[in-house]
């Protein structure tokens, strides 16, 4: 299953936490002529360094799948970042 | 029903053996067998699904933490990329890796065996402690 969610929230030492929930679904829709282009650009490219299209964009599609679960937390003295992927 | 205990039966009902001697087969067939339930410490094998890294530091006095946690499944995803890379490309790497005094083929490494090996991560706890820095990978 493709993602659905990202959440990322920035914790500063001053002023309040930043949290934002991005629901991905809707912004690849938002965004699809540009993820289209990209796709295009990303096919020519494949072309033109002699990689097979078609698993190209199979491994490209079953690493998106395999993204939701990750999370990374970072945290370097009174500031904290973290991204987390559903 | 297990094919051991089929064929006991099947020679009682063909009367190869008495009853007595079916009974003994069985007994002892059930003895012979593992225990069904693993001891309560054994983790499951391929029960893990997520490569987790953990970064401690402290510069100058200020501590820094990294934490993350990476499906497994994107792993698996991962290595499949090995297999699109071009042959030119293997044989560019090749060269450099062994100008750099490290004769490994590329070509050999295929998809399937760096899946095995992912497969495998789940036994593997790396734990690597500096006076200002403390790294832990492992599978959970």
């Amino acid at each position: 299953m493709m993602p659905q969610l990202l959440t990322v929230r920035v914790d500063r030492p001053q002023g309040r936490a930043i949290r934002v929930w991005i629901p991905l679904l809707p912004v690849a829709l938002v965004l699809a002529p540009l993820l289209i282009a990209a796709a295009l650009a990303g096919g020519v490219a494949c072309l033109v360094y002699r990689v097979r299209v078609v698993p190209a964009f199979g491994v490209g599609w079953r690493l998106l799948c395999a993204l939701p679960g990750t999370r990374v937390a970072i945290r370097e003295g009174h500031t904290a970042v973290l991204a987390s992927i559903r | 029903m297990n094919e051991q205990r089929k064929d006991i039966l099947g020679m009682l009902a063909e009367g190869k053996i008495t009853p007595e001697e079916a009974e003994q087969l069985i007994t002892a067939l059930e003895r012979d067998q593992p225990p069904a339930a693993a001891s309560p410490g054994a983790r499951p094998k391929g029960k893990a699904k997520y490569l987790r890294l953990e970064v401690d530091t402290n510069e100058n006095g200020e501590p820094g933490r990294v934490n993350a946690r990476v499906p497994l499944q994107l792993l698996r995803a991962g290595v499949r990329l090995a297999a699109l890379i071009p042959p030119q490309a293997l044989a560019k790497a090749n060269a450099e890796l062994s100008r750099s005094g490290v004769p490994f083929d590329l070509a050999q490494l295929k998809p399937e065996q760096l899946e095995a090996l992912v497969d495998q991560l789940d036994e593997v706890t790396l734990e690597v402690d500096q006076p200002d820095a403390k790294v832990r990978i492992y599978c959970e």
